[in-house]
């Protein structure tokens, strides 16, 4: 946007004022001259610059732009329209319009009409981006509901909230109930929330999904019975918004989270009574809270334990690891317990899991499974990397988290003091571990639990330390595997060049060689070249020794030529 | 002869609708049984001519119109398209014509009044744009008027296109008799056509005077359901 260079009389005011004299047209309309007639005009609208017509010259071109352009200026804040300028022109409407629709486009006229920088006479400007809603089809037409569309237009058509009503300067573009609406809209409007197909309200706590289309309502309506039409009871599936309530970000506080934590070790995965304890928080919030916490998952497979113990204790088994080789316990106080009940089973279960290579694997590709959770993940990587790197990482991260807080230093001093190697052992178990082997397994687990109780008696880390120490440690292994695959890649890269190059050698060395064949070739073509021609000279001569002993005479040779 | 014809036929244009689309106005006026059916559409005279029927008979049943209107109908569309047919191919006016298109319908409760300038030579323009120009610009939404609109410029222009064979042919003739008579003036070529040296000239403006822009200017009336009786009433008396 800048300012229209020929206005001789403008001040430096704010374009948006409307000021008679300063006017604002695009930048890309700045060849605009009151003076002349620019080549872009000319190319837009040939017919009045080929000579063709008396009624089409430059002049008249002119006088009608100029016509438009002022009666623009005379309010720059209304929308001219093209009905309102051509009772005052002289002239073919047809080209009219076409020269109206020329500035138009350039934001010559209209231009901060349509930008909505309106004056004193907003409304009208409102008016017209305002999209008119029909109240209904036309007569004669009817509109049949498409199979696919059963999902009824009634949100669509919702009030509009109370707050529209007073600002009116607000553009607001209400979309015509037309059948199709939710057919081209449908995946926009999911986004907005879920709406029930009968009342209408918002579906907060969850709804019941109708299986034979898109269609659901909520749960007060489903045990109202309002199904809508033709359809059955049967047919509708209950959904939980249970995704919902956790990107919704219910608040958890810190005691809300260990009764549910409490509940949860009481009370299993029987969810009922979870939430009577909670009390404070429903159902779903509950389940969605667990899902979240970065050892959900944990305790939820002691719970399930039974179910596939086999996966679920490979995880156990590595997170156990990260637990140990970071010197650091995930688990408050409450789920104690649990974990010894852990240890027992990965005690059961150890033999077996770390003779199976498969498991490693799919540790690994839990990995790029996002929504595993954190511990999981740390557990992952630092099995990547081998124990040195992994107790380097924790040291580095429980010194970084030192260097953060005053607090956290004394609370890690205090571990140091309280337990003899307190940060190191843990970390050198687990490289004995590694060293061993699986032979020692057995062994090491005495160890291992030993130092763990340890830990949990001195145990007053906080969590959120923990989980921080665990995370650094876990970014610590990883940025070292990270550097261990880089390295590796380097050196294929490496590998991978030194072949390229000595395959390019080969191909050149080859065609050398076939040069050198070539040069070969030509040298002994060459030789029999020359032979042909000695051979040829000397039959030449032969011929003219033939000739001369012959003794024909030279003189009766041209006139026979000649005829 | 032969520089004379080139001279004055020089802008002479077969016979076409003057617009961009070569669409042809249609209207009906049809009465079987005392059942009376009016109706107006445009009709692309390059469709072939077993189309007329189709469509009649898919109008009877979409109106749900006695059989007796099918054959009553194609006969009525295909008269009007052999009219046309029958021009085309013949030359049009010669030289340059602007003409005045003067609109005053009555579309259900819209009155509209309106008085504009159209060039019979710009193949390019568009009443149907136009129209839909107009119903934007004044805020008219009754969907029936825009194409009411368009269907009464390209009726009153094909009616004058038609007029302006007949006078090219005039001209011919009178030519042939006299020749030395170059210069026909325009104001000859029909009587609606308008003097652009006068109009268009050097020492005239091509903004009208002030006072004549209400000549010019459209007039909407919306009338109450007692007003369209009243004048319905008034067409139909004046009808019989």
């Amino acid at each position: 946007m800048e300012l229209a260079p020929h206005d001789p009389g403008s001040k430096l005011l704010r374009p948006d004022e409307p000021e008679l004299d300063l006017y604002t047209i695009p930048s890309h309309s700045s060849w605009f001259s009151w003076d002349e007639i620019h080549e872009t005009e000319r190319i837009a609208l040939k017919e009045y610059f080929d000579g063709s017509s008396i009624s089409r010259t430059p002049k008249t071109y002119k006088e009608y732009r100029d016509f438009i352009v002022s009666k623009y200026r005379e309010d720059p804040s209304r929308k001219l329209t093209f009905t309102e300028v051509r009772k005052s022109l002289v002239g073919d409407v047809s080209l009219l319009h076409k020269v109206f629709n020329f500035l138009e486009k350039w934001g010559l006229i209209n231009f901060s009409a349509n930008l909505g920088v309106n004056g004193g006479f907003g409304i009208e400007g409102e008016e017209r981006s305002k999209v008119k809603v029909e109240d209904g089809v036309p007569n004669g037409i009817r509109v049949a509901a498409m199979p696919n569309s059963i999902k009824p237009i009634l949100p669509i058509s919702a009030p509009p909230k109370a707050g529209d009503a007073g600002g009116g300067v607000v553009n607001r573009i209400t979309l015509a109930p037309l059948a199709s609406y939710s057919d081209v809209f449908g995946g926009l409007k999911k986004e907005e929330g879920l709406v029930c197909g009968n009342c209408g309200g918002h579906c907060e706590t969850g709804h019941y999904k109708y299986s034979k289309g898109d269609f659901l309502i909520c749960i007060k309506c489903f045990e109202n019975g309002n199904y809508g039409e033709n359809k059955l009871r049967d047919d509708f599936k209950l959904n939980e918004a249970i995704e919902k309530s956790g990107t919704n970000g219910v608040e958890w506080t810190e005691s809300e989270t260990l009764l549910l934590l409490e509940s949860v070790l009481k009370h299993g995965d029987d969810w009922e009574f979870v939430a009577q304890n909670v009390q404070t928080k429903t159902k779903f919030d509950c389940i969605a809270k667990l899902i979240d916490l970065p050892f959900g998952e944990l305790v939820l497979g002691s719970a399930y334990r039974k179910g596939n113990p086999s996966s679920f204790s490979g995880n156990l088994i590595s997170s156990e690891r990260i637990q140990l080789s970071s010197s650091e316990c995930q688990d408050t106080v409450e789920t104690n317990g649990q974990l010894h009940e852990q240890t027992d089973d990965c005690k059961q279960n150890g033999d077996i899991l770390d003779q199976d290579p498969p498991l490693k694997r799919q540790r690994i590709a839990s990995l790029s499974d996002a929504s595993s959770s954190l511990i999981k993940q740390v557990a992952a990587i630092t099995t990547m990397v081998g124990p040195h790197i992994t107790s380097a990482a924790a040291e580095a991260a429980v010194n970084a988290l030192c260097e953060e807080t005053s607090c956290s230093r004394e609370i890690f001093n205090a571990d140091d003091d309280s337990i003899p190697n307190g940060l190191w052992s843990p970390a050198k178990n687990c490289e004995t571990e590694r060293v061993h082997g699986e032979d020692s397994e057995m062994k090491e687990r005495p160890t291992q639990s030993e130092s763990r109780h340890a830990i949990f008696k001195k145990d007053d880390i906080p969590p959120t330390l923990q989980i921080r120490a665990a995370i650094g440690t876990a970014l610590g292994a990883a940025a070292a595997h990270a550097k261990l695959l880089a390295d590796q890649e380097d050196r294929q890269i490496e590998h991978l060049m030194a072949t390229i190059i000595g395959t390019q050698m080969k191909k050149l060395h080859s065609k050398l060689k076939h040069f050198e064949d070539l040069e070969l070739i030509r040298k002994k073509e060459c030789a029999q070249i020359e032979e042909v021609e000695d051979i040829l000279v000397e039959e030449r001569m032969n011929i003219l020794q033939r000739t001369f002993d012959s003794g024909v005479p030279r003189w009766r040779d041209h006139p026979s030529l000649k005829s | 002869m032969k520089g004379q014809a080139s001279s004055s036929y020089k802008g002479a244009v077969k016979f076409r609708m003057p617009t961009a689309q070569n669409l042809v106005p249609i209207r009906l006026d049809l009465d079987v049984d005392g059942q009376k059916f009016k109706d107006t559409f445009t009709w692309n005279p390059s469709d072939p001519d077993s189309e007329i029927v189709v469509f009649a008979r898919r109008t009877a049943k979409d109106l749900k119109l006695p059989p007796g209107f099918i054959t009553v109908m194609a006969s009525a569309i295909q008269s009007q398209i052999a009219d046309f047919r029958s021009l085309e191919g013949q030359d049009m006016y010669p030289g340059e014509r602007i003409v005045p298109i003067k609109l005053d319908l009555r579309v259900n409760h819209t009155l509209i009044r309106d008085q504009f300038l159209w060039d019979l030579n710009n193949f390019e323009s568009d009443p149907e744009e136009f129209a839909k120009t107009f119903c934007a610009d004044l805020g008219i939404q009754d969907p029936e008027v825009g194409p009411a609109i368009a269907f009464s410029i390209r009726e009153q222009l094909y009616e004058i296109a038609v007029q302006s064979v007949a006078s090219a042919r005039e001209n011919r003739i009178s030519k042939k008799g006299r020749r030395g008579a170059e210069y026909t003036p325009v104001s000859k070529a029909g009587s609606t056509g308008l003097d652009l040296v006068k109009l268009f000239g050097h020492k005239s403006s091509v903004v009208r005077k002030r006072k004549e822009w209400d000549v010019y200017e459209p007039i909407v009336d919306l009338l109450s359901s007692e007003e369209v009786d009243a004048l319905q009433a008034k067409e139909e008396r004046l009808t019989r």
